[in-house]
């Protein structure tokens, strides 16, 4: 018998992707944004596509099911029943939102015509469904609780359940307007940043702030905006949002509430916006940790699954096992909308279709890798200088002297990663060590704000060293999704990845998932004592994370980058100044 | 050409724009009128603060396969 392939899609939110499982395994999977170039790119995700069926030489009649991370008329429902209830006030949404839901968002089934050729009939999976599968069905776990929280699906915002072998009960919900990740979004717009993109840099800005209930001047008034009951549901009051009815969602009470006006992009940030942070990231956690403590006290299981965009809330995350009674946590990667693809395939495949469950998830390097010989070929058809390294010793060895040395190196190696974090595929990579080092990079390449650290790799077994995690150490580590305690006496050594609170978001990595970073990592440590890296995401500002050999390059080119090792090669930005440009010309962000 | 393709679409945008507002005012207007004469709600916004949950009820699990073919 052959093997059996399912296709998962999401797209026309934010973040489209696609991921193919070969029976049980994914076998591949992308985001959109990787191809078009486009960050967060909502568009049907037909070059995703186009990857994970040629990953496996097949074409999309070769597919034995295809999935879709939602009921679009469920969620159509729900759009028109904001306009009716928000008479006359939704006018203008009304008449801009409607035409693209008549033109696509109704449309998926023709869609797949349209763009694939596809004639087969598609899976329609709610959206917190799909969420739910897609962190419990490819978990380590054969039962846990399973909790979602993002926006908002088709009504839902929040809900939990459990899961056992091959099978997920959602057994309560909490639905919209009420929102626990829109809080967020509205506080993310409120100060200035973009709304399904910057979320997390508010979470990076709230350490700075006064995170004591008591005298954080904020806390009382954001509570305001919030009825929480004890077993952690909870109602917004309204009255403070206006993203029911407007493209924007702070109402002017809630601007009046928090002293000021919405911000303008790019404003400094002050101690008052710290603090607004902070309030913010204290109720969230005050949330979550209701309701995980109501969810152990109704399923009565130890291990904790979590999915939707709020589950890439790293901060929260590194407390969880800590502040509830769960033993054990699982987050799959690609926590937010973009995994779905992965769980709506997931759950054709065993809960709709009956297969047992062996698969674990613990391979993030599921995009597109290059050959040596395709990556020769486009150093060589673009005139571009660059050495051979002799073998994977020498690579290991001169790429560490590199960061030894202060130099800043693009990492391209295996297939791209899988989520929003770059884990040692596609990653700019430099030494914490040196203090001055996020000013460099900075300059250099990321031209972030300067309230948000860089993030330190370590080995796995490494980490009980330099951090203080949990133990055992949670997988979901590996991913980058969460965030621990630096000790204290390591936190000057290493400065440049060390958060005003003395943090970290830590990636941890074991060699069978990437032997030459592990190997590379390994080798610093030598040098330097210390064997943490900084990996940072291999993107211009604004851009998505590179996917291609031309990406890397033009990256390099575009920034301060040093060096790019890229399979056995390394090419030197000062050699092929032929190329070189500003990207902080064109950026967006 | 260009020229003309632009003008196609601003003549698209202002005929979806006018059908569109006759079916929010006709349609949803209408709608939204009756329904708060007669007291039904179509998104419940109200808190409830003597109240001991928000949780609501949901059964969300599998079901016949034919189900998912739906897009509702």
């Amino acid at each position: 018998m052959g093997s059996k392939y399912v296709l998962g899609v999401s797209c026309f939110y934010h973040d489209a992707s696609a991921a193919l499982l070969k029976d049980e395994v994914v076998v591949a999977a992308a985001e959109e944004e990787r191809f078009t170039r486009k960050k967060h790119d909502a568009s049907f995700p037909v070059n995703a596509i186009k990857y994970c069926l040629g990953s496996q030489s097949i074409n999309i009649n070769d597919v034995d099911y295809i999935g879709f991370y939602e009921k679009p008329f469920l969620k159509f429902e729900r759009i028109l029943y904001q306009h009716i209830d928000s008479f006359p006030k939704s006018y203008k949404t009304f008449v801009s939102a409607l035409p693209s839901w008549f033109s696509e968002k109704l449309r998926v089934v023709k869609m797949f015509k349209k763009k694939l050729n596809c004639k087969k009939p598609i899976l329609f999976i709610e959206h917190h469904l799909a969420h739910a599968a897609s962190t419990f069905l490819v978990s380590p776990f054969k039962e846990a609780a399973i909790l979602t929280v993002d926006g908002v699906g088709e009504w839902t915002t929040t809900a939990y359940g459990f899961g056992k072998e091959n099978e997920i009960n959602l057994i309560k919900e909490i639905k919209f307007p009420h929102s626990l990740g829109l809080l967020y979004s509205t506080i993310t717009a409120y100060l200035g940043f973009s709304v399904n993109n910057s979320e997390y840099k508010v979470m990076g800005l709230s350490p700075y702030g006064n995170m004591d209930r008591k005298t954080n001047p904020y806390y009382d008034k954001l509570k305001q905006v919030i009825d929480i009951k004890q077993d952690g549901s909870y109602r917004l009051d309204m009255s403070y949002f206006v993203y029911h009815y407007k493209d924007r969602m702070p109402s002017q009470k809630l601007c009046n509430l928090l002293g000021g006006p919405v911000e303008k992009r790019g404003v400094d940030m002050t101690q008052r916006h710290k603090d607004i942070a902070a309030a913010l990231q204290m109720i969230t956690e005050e949330v979550i940790t209701k309701i995980l403590k109501h969810i152990h006290s109704e399923t009565k299981m130890d291990d904790l699954v979590i999915a939707g965009g709020v589950a890439l809330n790293s901060v929260y995350n590194g407390k969880i096992l800590r502040n509830t009674p769960f033993e054990k946590i699982w987050i799959q990667p690609n926590a937010s909308d973009g995994g779905t693809s992965i769980g709506v395939a997931s759950y054709i495949y065993h809960t709709l279709l009956r297969h047992k469950r062996s698969y674990k998830f613990d391979n993030a390097y599921l995009g597109p890798s290059f050959s040596t010989d395709e990556v020769k070929s486009f150093l060589d058809k673009n005139s571009i200088r660059y050495d051979t390294f002799k073998d994977e010793k020498d690579l290991i060895e001169k790429t560490s002297s590199l960061l030894f040395e202060d130099k800043v190196i693009g990492w391209f190696q295996k297939g791209m990663e899988w989520g929003p974090r770059a884990l040692g595929a596609r990653s700019i990579l430099s030494n914490p060590l040196n203090p001055k080092m996020q000013e460099i990079l900075n300059a250099k390449v990321k031209h972030r704000e300067k309230f948000r650290p860089f993030a330190p790799v370590v080995c796995a077994e490494d980490a009980k060293v330099y951090f203080d995690c949990d133990d055992p150490l949670p997988e979901p580590v590996d991913y980058m999704l969460m965030v621990y305690s630096i000790k204290e006496k390591w936190r000057n050594k290493i400065p440049s990845v060390t958060h005003v609170d003395g943090s970290g978001r830590l990636q941890t990595i074991r060699r069978n998932q990437n032997r030459q970073y592990y190997d590379l990592i390994k080798a610093f440590g030598k040098k330097s004592g210390i064997p943490i890296l900084i990996n940072t995401s291999f993107n211009i500002r604004g851009e998505p994370i590179v996917c291609t050999p031309y990406d890397a390059y033009k990256c390099m080119m575009g920034t301060g980058i040093d060096y790019l090792v890229i399979d056995k090669f390394i090419v030197k930005r000062d050699n092929n100044l032929q190329h070189a440009w500003d990207s902080e010309k064109y950026t967006n962000d | 050409m260009v020229g003309q393709k632009s003008f196609g679409e601003n003549i698209g945008v202002v005929v979806n724009s006018a059908l569109l507002s006759v079916v929010y005012f006709a349609g949803v207007g209408v709608t939204s009128i009756v329904a708060k004469i007669g007291g039904k709600k179509f998104l419940e916004k109200d808190l409830d603060e003597s109240g001991k949950s928000y949780w609501s009820d949901l059964s969300l699990g599998k079901k016949q396969i034919r189900e998912y073919y739906r897009q509702f």
